[in-house]
């Protein structure tokens, strides 16, 4: 799996460069407009990222040459600005997913692969893990046929771990992703054990092998 | 508090009076003179006359008739040796029909009829003084009274009409509030110093915005500028966290490290919020059912309640629905919860209730009021709690502000209790 960076901030690519690395993801930097133009225009990507704030507005620019071109790429907006206005014009104007300064390298993480399962596997969207399925559009997983009784939020947690596969995630990132809008108010991250283990417990039940493991004091990781 | 019309009314009374008092000797005494000047004047008329037109004809035998038809004129016999001549005097006679003692100017004079000398006395009597004060005291009464009804008058009339801009822009700088960013129009007027006072309020006023302005620019830059900071060092705590050979110790700094730039995120986030809403970039409104809003967030803050334990009861009398805008309702619904939450104890609980057009949340916590006047600033914390950021409360004021609405903290029965009204 391809991705382009197109970020200004090259501390900021290169930290996002090397955690989706690990993730088996090859990935490609493009620090302004030219440089993006060009490889754009070459190469074939997965998924691209893109700052829409290059100086002198050029990010839209872009996203408009991205919707011209007939290709099958992912685009996720990485963007300062956060507001409801700014998510809406990107996505009307073409792009999959709209991520806001400063993020989780886990969430990022996250949303570049369902962006690339959404892209790739159209209507059948399975994920099989060892004994674990997982139907990303009815939203169920299955251990052995059997269906695990999930609750919303729990498949949430199973899909934000199996994005981020072998990565440490903070229990911040996952209170964050958990609670949405409600996330910048949030200090007590106390009700992520209790969905882990909820979580846990329910796929432990349905037979599967515990992938969850936990990282001293900082969070969870999916380790298979 | 004294009204710059009944000072004026008081001061320009009390000259009045003070003038009239201390003019009413004088007139009492000028109007005696000429008064009696007139009756001397009277007097020696007569006297002449009567040396003129009387003397060389009377005889002595029609003294007794004459004296019995005039009063004030007499002849008497040349006894009479205590008395002043030739100089008119005053003197009092028993009026004997009143009977009172009456003043009167007299005058003594030696004459002689059919060569034999007597005394002609000339008299005639004058008002009483206190007939004089009286009526002087009448009169001025009567002008004190119309001055006065003149005086209130014109200054009415003054207050009114010449001070009306001055009323006119004292009552727009009242309406003036800074986060309306509405310079108020001031009325021309043809008066220099109200013109002046009208330029200076104007130049103040802009120089005030101006700053606000400046100041919640500065805020909007200065997190926007820490954004991208932000996300290199989350990034960079986010790699250093999948590091397997780090140690217990140093996943414990990673850890605090952690908390701290959630910490500035939550602080930069919602500085970024006060200068958005300041910047009144939440215009949109539509109507907005409180109860559904509740409803929604329930489950989010039940979940925060459970490591306190927290009983959460609600009580929706009503289906509250208000005009605004959502995401600002959401906003302030949430950190009215999340102050609830956040200051609680151990097995505490929380009330919400809606009654008319009042939402209130109820909340225990520590067994003592909060510092009312500073609860609602920014970064004035009324707790120690590390994760507080100081300014959750600071956003339900300035929404509340926005959209004119009521927010109030009261301590009762050793529950925090704020009350907002739509």
């Amino acid at each position: 799996m391809k991705i382009l960076i197109i970020e200004d901030e090259q501390e900021l690519a290169n930290n996002i460069a090397t955690y989706l690395k690990e993730q088996n993801y090859q990935c490609e930097l493009a620090l302004n407009y030219h440089e993006a133009v060009l490889k754009i225009e070459i190469y074939e990507y997965d998924c691209i990222l893109l700052d829409l704030m290059l100086p002198d507005g050029e990010g839209l620019q872009l996203l408009e040459i991205l919707r011209n071109q007939s290709k099958q790429h992912g685009i996720i907006i990485i963007s300062a600005k956060n507001t409801v206005e700014a998510k809406i014009t990107g996505l009307q104007l073409g792009a999959d997913d709209y991520l806001a300064k400063p993020f989780h390298l886990s969430e990022l993480g996250a949303r570049i692969f369902s962006v690339i399962r959404r892209n790739h596997f159209g209507s059948s969207n399975h994920i099989h893990l060892n004994e674990l399925e997982i139907d990303l559009l009815a939203k169920t997983a299955k251990v052995k046929e059997h269906t695990v009784p999930l609750t919303k939020k729990e498949f949430d947690l199973l899909l934000f771990l199996i994005g981020n596969k072998n990565k440490t995630i903070s229990k911040a990132a996952l209170a964050e992703h958990l609670s949405g809008d409600m996330a910048d108010m949030l200090d007590n991250y106390d009700f992520v054990y209790s969905h882990i283990k909820n979580l846990k417990k329910k796929l432990a039940e349905a037979g599967c092998n515990d992938y969850i493991k936990t990282t001293y004091g900082m969070g969870y990781k999916w380790e298979s | 508090m004294n009204r710059l019309l009944n000072k004026t009314l008081v001061y320009y009374s009390f000259s009045a009076i003070i003038i009239l008092l201390l003019s009413a000797p004088f007139i009492y005494y000028t109007l005696e003179k000429l008064y009696k000047d007139d009756v001397d004047e009277a007097i020696l008329l007569r006297s002449d006359e009567f040396t003129r037109n009387n003397e060389p004809t009377l005889k002595i035998t029609d003294i007794p008739t004459w004296n019995r038809f005039n009063r004030d004129t007499r002849i008497l016999p040349d006894t009479v040796k205590s008395k002043p001549k030739n100089n008119i005097i005053q003197q009092v006679f028993l009026d004997t029909l009143v009977p009172e003692w009456e003043p009167y100017r007299v005058l003594y004079k030696d004459v002689s009829i059919q060569g034999k000398p007597f005394v002609l006395m000339i008299r005639l009597n004058l008002v009483e003084s206190e007939d004089l004060i009286r009526t002087i005291v009448w009169i001025y009464l009567g002008i004190l009274f119309v001055l006065l009804l003149v005086i209130f008058f014109i200054t009415l009339f003054i207050s009114n009409k010449l001070w009306y801009p001055f009323h006119d822009t004292l009552k727009k700088i009242e309406q003036f509030s800074i986060e309306s960013n509405q310079m108020p129009a001031f009325k021309k007027t043809g008066i220099k110093e109200f013109n002046q006072l009208n330029k200076s309020l104007t130049k103040l006023i802009q120089q005030t915005l101006q700053s606000f302005d400046l100041q919640k620019v500065f805020i909007q830059n200065a997190s926007h500028e820490l954004q991208t900071p932000l996300a290199i060092f989350q990034s960079k705590l986010d790699l250093l966290m999948q590091d397997s050979h780090l140690q217990e110790q140093q996943l414990n700094i990673v850890h605090s490290l952690y908390e701290s730039v959630s910490k500035l995120k939550r602080i930069n986030k919602n500085l970024l919020l006060l200068a958005k809403i300041e910047n009144n970039q939440f215009i949109e409104t539509s109507s907005i059912s409180i109860k559904e809003i509740i409803e929604e967030v329930i489950p989010y803050f039940s979940e925060q309640a459970i490591g306190k334990n927290i009983t959460i009861h609600t009580e929706l009398k009503n289906n509250l629905t208000i005009q605004c805008n959502k995401t600002l309702i959401e906003i302030l619904i949430h950190n009215l919860f999340l102050n609830a939450v956040r200051h609680n104890i151990l097995n505490g609980s929380i009330y919400i209730n809606t009654e008319n057009n009042r939402f209130t949340i109820i909340n225990s916590g520590i067994n003592a009021p909060l510092d009312t006047s500073i609860i609602f600033e920014r970064f004035k914390k009324g707790s120690k709690n590390p994760k507080s950021t100081g300014l959750g409360l600071a956003i339900v004021k300035e929404i509340c502000i926005r959209n004119g609405w009521q927010i109030d903290y009261k301590f009762k029965n050793g529950m925090h209790c704020f009350i907002l009204v739509f």
